[in-house]
């Protein structure tokens, strides 16, 4: 240990034998902590202290990195990789050892920044010990014998200013600052302190090199999406800043939801993620296959039908929070797996759902903003228009789906629904409208589209869809009050659907007919259609409660939250396209 | 539950013999006619939704004061449940209704509710359905709590009988398969699934007040990495590509701590393509942790911590019952190395052999290994023999928890070499009642030797297409401080801490082997 706040000659003639880099005892540094300073260590001390203060006014002529360093930047990536492990290789052979086991920290660099931000400029605090890691983000040298870092850390950075006079020997101190680069992960101990010009320093006796960075890290900002996905480590270590902050918002969000519902007397739940057969939404599935049992699974696309069979299981109010799969393209909203909360409360209806949505939603947005309106950026945080306010104030707009839609096409459609009469009107209002229905046209899918295309971007604020046809609807019960509609509404935010939610159908027989009609359009063509679960439907037959059913995708309530355009952006890992490059 | 107010029910359901087909199709055909009568009534066999004031556990403890006889009619009291038993005296019915907490008697006098209401409660209520009433509170003069009812509403009509009660289910295949009928008969079910929850709820609350970050990693891998499993394989179609089901977390959590996050965990799915068993369903549920600037050390402390806490959070204690066992979860728990163990079971220091040959021949004379230990004749290292001899010999025998230290480094591709022995890795895995729960290591760090080990495992794996994870190990060149590394089985914990002796009885929807 190279400390100079050893607290005997012996301790420092001892530990001057060993090598300066190597091997940190775990249980020194404790020790140090609270012993005195000797009155020669002091004198030491006192002396290395002018002299440092002396050198920082040369920080401001640090130069960024010596003139080798600057040399190395200009490699290209793969001779960078080639020289640095050469570099890391002789190292070795001298001795050092490039990834040590252990170092340890005498606290995070945030909580280093809390306990000494209000130091004045010039202040050291010579008799304190303190042991920080992180990653050099920049590293710059006035002289062979002073060298500048940014150490940055858990979302916060902190200055090391290392200067040859507090090291045990020149030769130790030469060895391991000509081997640091920007990007290797170190360890230091030393005193807190502020430079002349006021920055947050740690003065170090001791720095370690935890782990090289053997590639070059990117020069300039990283801003190139692909790079930014596909390696997020580097997204996360280049933009600390704002990608950091989107994942913790994430984590922060999710826990607001969790909180929310377990508050409510939800309990969290399980359920399985592969299945014999594929239902519960309508979405094409990953298929994948069992060895043992040699059969076919699929991926689920929902929970729905599980979680339903909990409640009828006697477990009245419950939630999971998970992935789902949808084998379908990549694009600006969807991932091939997803995140959605889904929650069944026995007892309640779509009305006490819209409520309680409210209440959820608001909440969550007051907890993380303060206030109820959001601003974002429908085209992306980087374009140059302006941001639109989402005002999430209690309680959100209601609008019945068929009105909307009616009154906006100026006629009221044929009745029943589900009659020729009405298909026929549709597939001519498409036509003469000239909105495009992809086949199979069925009157749910032309009535989807034309809904998305005029009254889905009229919901900015947050808008309650209701009672939509139980064409559309599988799984949602017939409305008490109109014949043809179900109790039914998505959320709406920014034109975009954000939950989906219904007062459950818990009539068996009923369920049955609405999966015989939903076979007909699977015959007819439509991959999307529902496939008959006959499991579910004897579980109906125990009986279900009235029940109330909730979905929500959270990646999109991310993405609003973090005004975010692209999935991408809230996934740390999403999925890419694979590389055509090699 | 047998009611206290009935000698015997003079018309009890009569038992129900679920096998037999054609009775089902009557009970059903009779089941359905009620609908149609209970629609005549101007009921509505599947209503919209009920406005419940208190739940059965609320019932019985508000309520607890009313000695026998007394009654409440100041409070008006709305519930709902499932009726569980009905006995049926002329002008007095007895029900029992069960909900998520737990029962009440529902006390029906002629009397006291509309004539027609009377009628079709008497006549359409089967046990199974789910109903609402209202009514007001009185404890009867046998003792037992009611709800006097003054009316009440069919919430949803069942058109399946539950099984006898008496009997339950006995054939243990169809329990899971009607998992859901499981629950209703069985409320330890129930239990298990809300004491399951609790403990998923209090290991994020211990990780939160660490400041770990909880993140989600991808489920759809394009190389199946972390761990030594065959794993499912699917096929995405608009990108035209191959991908696997994760098989561990464990690549792309670290891929976070490169970034910068010095402390994430993740809750998720993982799936393995194996066979079906009593600790083992293709999908589970794994807890993976990182901690930058920790080293194995490290987490044994965390681990012992945190089991220590779950188990007071959600037992109340850290003496549990497991099976016949006592089992003591208060930290700190044993540590010992492999080869200790190894040693003090068979007599036997296989590490201080200079070759495996003659370590095999010692453990001949001892215990006659070459009979008992699987894959004797290829075993060709000191490393792999120690652990083999460690899982034929030992792991049973572990049943207080134990951490097991110093896993050889053939066996142990993502570990960093040990810092005193490069035979072995500083890795530990945690014992408890002879069944592994967690593993651990300080983690493997330098590209160089990574890149190495994980070629020679990929020359000796029997899994997968052997294809190197080549963005992970590009990861690892941009420099990954020394991390401490913990994952541990969701479901082994549950099922330790609910007395559950197989992993079908903490998962709510098990896998089966098809009919």
């Amino acid at each position: 240990m190279q400390s100079s706040f050893s607290s005997s000659t012996e301790d420092k003639d001892s530990s001057a034998t060993s090598t300066a880099w190597n091997g940190v005892d775990m249980t020194e540094v404790a020790d140090t902590e609270k012993k005195p300073l000797s009155k020669n260590a002091q004198k030491r001390l006192e002396k290395a202290q002018r002299k440092a203060e002396k050198a920082q006014n040369k920080e401001s002529q640090a130069t960024p990195s010596s003139k080798k360093n600057q040399d190395e930047e200009e490699l290209d990536p793969t001779q960078y990789l080639k020289l640095r492990t050469k570099l890391i290789e002789e190292a070795r052979e001298r001795g050092l050892d490039p990834y040590p086991h252990k170092f340890q920290t005498t606290r995070s660099i945030p909580s280093y920044v809390e306990k000494y931000q209000s130091l004045q400029a010039g202040d050291h605090l010579t008799d304190v010990v303190e042991s920080l890691a992180g990653r050099i983000i920049s590293k710059r040298s006035a002289s062979s014998k002073l060298y500048f870092y940014d150490l940055r850390a858990d979302g916060a950075k902190v200055q090391i200013m290392a200067d040859a006079r507090h090291a045990n020997s020149l030769e130790d101190f030469s060895f391991i600052h000509n081997l640091l680069r920007r990007g290797d992960i170190v360890g230091v101990k030393g005193y807190p302190g502020k430079s002349k010009k006021g920055e947050l320093s740690i003065f170090p006796t001791h720095v370690q090199l935890l782990s090289p960075c053997l590639r070059m890290l990117p020069k300039f900002a990283l801003k190139d999406p692909e790079t930014r996905f596909r390696q997020r480590y580097l997204d996360l270590i280049m933009n600390a800043e704002v990608t950091r902050e989107t994942f913790t918002k994430r984590a922060k969000i999710i826990q607001f939801v969790r909180q929310f519902l377990g508050d409510n007397g939800f309990l969290e739940v399980e359920t399985p993620m592969m299945n014999t057969i594929a239902g519960g939404a309508t979405a094409k599935p990953f298929v994948t296959f069992h060895n043992e049992l040699d059969m076919k699974m699929y991926m689920r696309v929902a929970p729905e039908l599980y979680l339903k069979m909990l409640v009828v299981g006697g477990l009245d109010r419950v939630y999971e929070i998970g992935k789902n799969f949808r084998n379908e393209g990549i694009d600006m909203t969807h991932n091939p797996e997803f995140t959605s909360c889904e929650f069944y409360a026995a007892y309640w209806d779509y009305q006490d759902l819209m409520n309680f949505t409210e209440q959820m939603l608001s909440g969550l947005v007051k907890e993380l903003t303060g206030g109820y309106v959001i601003e974002y950026h429908p085209e992306g945080k980087e374009s140059s228009s302006e941001p639109i306010k989402i005002d999430f104030t209690p309680p959100f707009r209601r609008l019945s789906m068929l009105d909307a839609l009616e009154e906006h096409l100026q006629e009221t459609l044929p009745r029943p629904l589900d009659g020729e009469e009405a298909h026929k009107r549709l597939e001519e209002i498409c036509t003469e409208r000239n909105v495009a229905c992809p086949e199979p046209r069925t009157t749910a899918r032309m009535l989807d589209k034309l809904f998305g295309e005029y009254i889905e971007p009229q919901c900015i604020h947050p808008t309650f869809v209701c009672d939509h046809p139980a064409i559309m609807s599988p799984l949602a019960k017939y409305h008490r009050k109109t014949a043809g509609l179900t109790e039914r509404f998505e959320l709406f935010v920014n034109g975009k659907e954000l939950v989906n939610a219904y007062t459950e159908l818990n009539n068996p027989t009923v369920q049955r007919q609405r999966f015989l009609e939903s076979a007909k359009d699977k015959a007819g063509g439509d991959e999307e259609a529902m496939v008959h679960d006959e499991d579910f439907c004897v579980a109906l037959e125990y009986g279900l409660p009235p029940t109330a059913g909730w979905g929500m995708g959270l990646d999109r309530l991310t993405m609003l939250l973090t005004d975010n355009n692209n999935i991408k952006e809230v996934l740390l890992f999403p999925a890419m396209k694979p590389r055509t490059d090699s | 539950m047998v009611s206290k107010d009935s000698v015997q029910p003079p018309s009890s359901t009569p038992s129900l013999a679920i096998e037999k087909e054609e009775d089902m199709v009557a009970l059903k055909k009779q089941r359905m006619n009620k609908i149609e009568a209970l629609q005549a009534a101007g009921f509505t066999p599947f209503a919209y939704r009920w406005n419940k004031t208190h739940s059965a556990l609320q019932l019985q403890t508000t309520y607890e004061y009313l000695s026998p006889g007394e009654q409440d009619t100041r409070v008006e009291i709305s519930f709902a449940g499932r009726v569980k038993s009905k006995r049926t005296f002329g002008k007095l019915i007895f029900l029992t209704l069960e909900d998520d907490t737990g029962n009440i008697q529902l006390y029906v006098e002629q009397q006291v509710m509309a004539r027609d209401s009377f009628r079709c409660i008497k006549s359409l209520v089967d046990i199974g359905d789910i109903i609402g009433v209202q009514g007001w509170i009185k404890r009867t003069e046998k003792g037992e709590l009611s709800i006097v009812a003054k009316d009440w509403q069919m919430l949803s009509k069942s058109l399946l009988p539950l099984p006898d009660k008496f009997h339950g289910i006995t054939d243990v295949a169809k329990r899971y398969r009607l998992r859901h009928v499981d629950m209703i008969v069985h409320p330890s079910v129930r239990h298990i699934l809300r004491k399951r929850a609790s403990i998923v709820s209090a290991i994020r609350a211990f990780l939160e007040r660490k400041q770990f970050v909880e993140v989600e990693t991808p489920a759809l891998h394009r190389i199946a990495g972390g761990a030594d499993a065959t794993p499912f394989v699917t096929y995405h179609e608009a990108l035209d590509v191959k991908l696997t089901l994760r098989i561990a977390t464990e690549l792309f959590l670290k891929r976070c701590i490169v970034g910068g996050f010095e402390r994430v965990y993740e809750i998720g799915r993982v799936f393995r393509n194996e066979g079906i068993s009593t600790r083992h369903n293709p999908e589970f549920t794994s807890l993976e942790l990182y901690e930058a600037y920790k080293d194995y050390e490290d987490m044994m402390l965390l681990t012992e911590q945190l089991i220590a806490w779950v188990a007071q959070q959600v037992c109340g204690t850290t003496e549990i019952d497991y099976m016949e066992e006592k089992i003591h979860l208060g930290a700190p728990f044993r540590r010992i190395t492999m080869n200790e163990l190894v040693k003090e079971t068979l007599q036997v220091d296989i590490l201080s052999y200079d070759e495996v040959t003659s370590a095999k021949s010692a453990l001949e004379i001892q215990c006659k290994a070459s009979e008992n230990v699987k894959d004797w004749d290829s075993i060709d290292s000191l490393g792999k023999l120690l652990a083999s001899c460690f899982e034929h010999y030992c792991e049973k025998l572990l049943v207080q928890p134990t951490f097991v230290l110093d896993y050889p480094i053939e066996i142990s591709p993502l570990a960093k070499r040990h810092r005193k022995d490069p035979r072995l890795t500083e890795r530990f895995e945690l014992y408890i009642a002879g069944r592994e729960l967690a593993n651990a290591f300080s983690e493997l760090n330098d590209p160089i030797e990574q890149r190495e080990r994980l070629i020679r495992q990929l020359e000796e794996s029997e899994h997968g297409d052997k294809e190197l994870d080549e963005e992970f190990l590009v990861a690892l060149e941009q420099g990954m401080p020394p991390t401490g590394g913990m994952g541990m089985g969701i479901d082994r914990l549950v099922m330790l801490l609910t007395n559950s002796s197989s992993i079908r009885q903490v998962i709510a929807f098990p896998l089966l082997k098809p009919e």
